[in-house]
């Protein structure tokens, strides 16, 4: 599914470098739930931005599906992003302006897809996270659980063969946590490949697998039960 | 996709309805200055124009020229060089002109008891009535008995009357003229109809008097201030000026002497001043466009900044840069558009405001509207680009952390 080998990534402020990843590697698996887990600063977002092709590597290999993406540009890996890689922040990051049934919609925009069966894949995938009654709704109408469910939805929209999510339960209450953690259970039995960078025990214990950063290495690499 | 940009444009401009507008500000005085003065100057021409061709368009005026002053000499009108017989050699001679009828003025004080006024006194013949197409309203004008007689009558102009008279009928009265320390006593025998002033003088504060008369009593000399030449048609005007010129030219030895205008030529130079005029405003109205352009490139650039974190979410959602670059380059163009369209509207409203003050007609010429809105929309594409361009190449991760 997904391979990256020495992976570096070195952040340059004038004089001072910040060696933020020191050559990482490792491959994962279609279908696997990676939990990545280090305390703050050891890289996590980081190596997020990396894997979800935002960002490109001062050195190393990344190989998305077998396909090198380490060297393309911008509008290349804008594609990828579109086609392969459905994100989830923190923040929920929406867009306040819009309704949530536009906010779904946005990637399949990009993606070129027609008006009617745009609506209609958004409303679908919003109906799955629960949400089939809010679709007019502002994301400032809308509780951060349900928000978080809205960004799930629009990572999910077009398909994608990676999901990442950055700490995507770090602002929800540990009730919301739980449903949310349930729902990316949920589309990981479905087969949908999953990383996720937490905090929490309680969330990475949801991962078949969890990966320790500290200081931009791999401390650990475990599989649990 | 394109349709939905334009919508979120729309609607993001809507949700600072003080920001759009003040942002607008420039592009709608631009637009609306263009079209309010195309519309005024073009109304006024058009008005200016009418007024002449009122006048009849076969008229030429032939005046005494003015040398040039310089080294020190005074500029000096031509004096003592129009006669009678010349004016009579004129008509004989210039095939295209049909009559010359001479024009001599006076200004001076009309009195009337307690009452005075000034105004001129105007020598002519009979032939002035249909000349200028203007006639008495009341009692009659001069005869050709009077002018070869010398008689000692006058027919006034309606705002004398007014002015001198009030309700009284004044025809049979006399009325009294002062010029050059002299009194001159003449019997009213006719009150002229109204006309509207034209841009040779005013016909309605001007008193008219047999030729012969005024070269007797009011010049005591032989000699007449100007003709008026009319052409045998408008067609034919401008071989009458050409016929003249030379006839003229040939009998001074030197076109110094005297000076042609014709209403062809008054045309041509009304013309040119308000197209002058438009030129000199339109040029107003585009820097004011310009300074419009600047303002929405302002607001684009900080309508960026804001949404920094916005483009970031895009882009991680699969956006290209040339998808962010429409995206505010459509905002930027909705925005000069839309000051375009109320520009225009504003720019309607003005020039029939002031056309009906002026009385004139509203003129509205269709390239007029579509070149100041495209001009509108040229300044949101060469505004609209540079932050357009710096929102397109945000980089991803650094949008995304923007706080
Ligand atoms: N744009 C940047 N410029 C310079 N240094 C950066 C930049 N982004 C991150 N860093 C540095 O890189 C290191 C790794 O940061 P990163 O955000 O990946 O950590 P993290 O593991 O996600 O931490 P947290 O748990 O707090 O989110 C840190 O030392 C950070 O200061
Ligand atoms: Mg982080």
């Amino acid at each position: 599914m997904l391979k990256i080998e020495n992976l570096t990534k070195i952040y340059k402020n004038g004089e001072i470098e910040v060696k933020a990843l020191k050559g990482i590697s490792f491959e994962i698996k279609k279908g696997e739930m990676v939990a990545i887990m280090g305390p703050s600063g050891s890289g996590k977002s980081t190596l997020m931005h990396l894997l979800g092709c935002l960002d490109r590597p001062t050195s190393g290999k990344y190989y998305l599906k077998g396909n090198d993406v380490a060297g393309l540009g911008d509008d290349q890996l804008a594609d990828i992003r579109n086609n392969y890689i459905g994100f989830v922040f923190q923040q929920f990051n929406l867009l306040s302006r819009t309704s949530i049934l536009h906010n779904v919609e946005v990637p399949l925009i990009y993606a070129g897809v027609k008006k009617n069966k745009r609506r209609k894949i958004a409303t679908e995938m919003l109906e799955k996270v629960g949400l089939g009654h809010r679709l007019k709704h502002y994301p400032n109408e809308i509780s951060g659980g349900q928000k978080q469910r809205v960004a799930i939805a629009r990572a999910l929209v077009n398909n994608p063969a990676l999901i990442l999510a950055d700490e995507p339960t770090g602002n929800l209450d540990t009730k919301t946590e739980e449903e949310i953690m349930r729902v990316f259970r949920d589309l990981n039995e479905q087969g949908h490949t999953i990383i996720l960078v937490t905090h929490e025990d309680s969330v990475a214990e949801h991962a078949q697998r969890i990966i320790y950063l500290v200081d931009g290495e791999i401390r650990r690499d475990e599989v649990i039960a | 996709m394109l349709l939905e940009t334009i919508k979120i444009a729309i609607r993001s401009l809507w949700s600072n309805k003080m920001r759009t507008l003040l942002s607008m500000l420039g592009i709608i005085i631009g637009v609306g200055a263009v079209i309010a003065v195309i519309a005024i100057a073009s109304g006024t021409q058009e008005q200016v124009t009418s007024r002449i061709a009122d006048l009849g368009s076969n008229l030429i005026t032939i005046n005494k020229g003015t040398t040039r002053g310089y080294f020190g000499r005074l500029s000096t009108t031509a004096e003592e060089v129009f006669t009678l017989e010349l004016g009579e050699a004129i008509e004989e001679f210039c095939p295209s002109v049909t009559r010359v009828i001479p024009k001599s003025q006076a200004s001076g004080y009309f009195i009337m008891g307690d009452n005075n006024i000034q105004a001129s006194v105007i020598g002519t013949t009979v032939e002035y009535q249909n000349a200028n197409k203007y006639y008495p309203e009341k009692g009659k004008f001069f005869s050709q008995y009077d002018l070869d007689n010398a008689s000692n009558v006058i027919v006034l102009g309606s705002e004398l009357v007014d002015e001198l008279y009030g309700d009284v009928n004044p025809i049979g009265s006399k009325i009294t003229f002062y010029y050059n320390k002299h009194t001159f006593i003449f019997n009213i025998i006719g009150v002229m109809e109204e006309k509207e002033r034209g841009i040779t003088g005013d016909f309605n504060s001007s008193a008219y008097i047999p030729i012969t008369t005024y070269l007797n009593m009011i010049s005591n000399s032989r000699y007449i201030g100007s003709f008026i030449a009319q052409a045998a048609s408008a067609d034919e005007a401008g071989q009458a000026v050409e016929q003249i010129e030379y006839m003229l030219t040939k009998h001074f030895g030197g076109d110094e002497e005297f000076s042609l205008m014709s209403q062809d030529e008054l045309l041509d130079t009304i013309t040119e001043v308000t197209g002058s005029m438009k030129l000199m405003l339109s040029g107003i109205a585009a820097i004011s466009l310009l300074v419009g352009g600047i303002g929405i490139m302002n607001i684009m650039l900080v309508s960026v900044t804001e949404r920094t974190r916005e483009i970031g979410i895009r882009k991680a959602l699969g956006a290209k840069r040339r998808n962010i670059l429409s995206q505010f380059l459509i905002e930027s163009l909705t925005l000069s558009s839309l000051g375009g369209i109320v520009g225009v509207i504003i720019g309607w409203l003005g020039a029939f405001g002031v056309a009906q003050i002026g009385g004139w007609p509203l003129i509205i010429s269709v390239p007029t509207v579509v070149l100041a809105f495209s001009f509108s929309l040229l300044v949101g594409v060469f505004f609209g680009i540079y932050p357009a361009i710096k929102a397109a190449k945000l980089d991803p991760v650094i949008a995304l952390s923007y706080e």
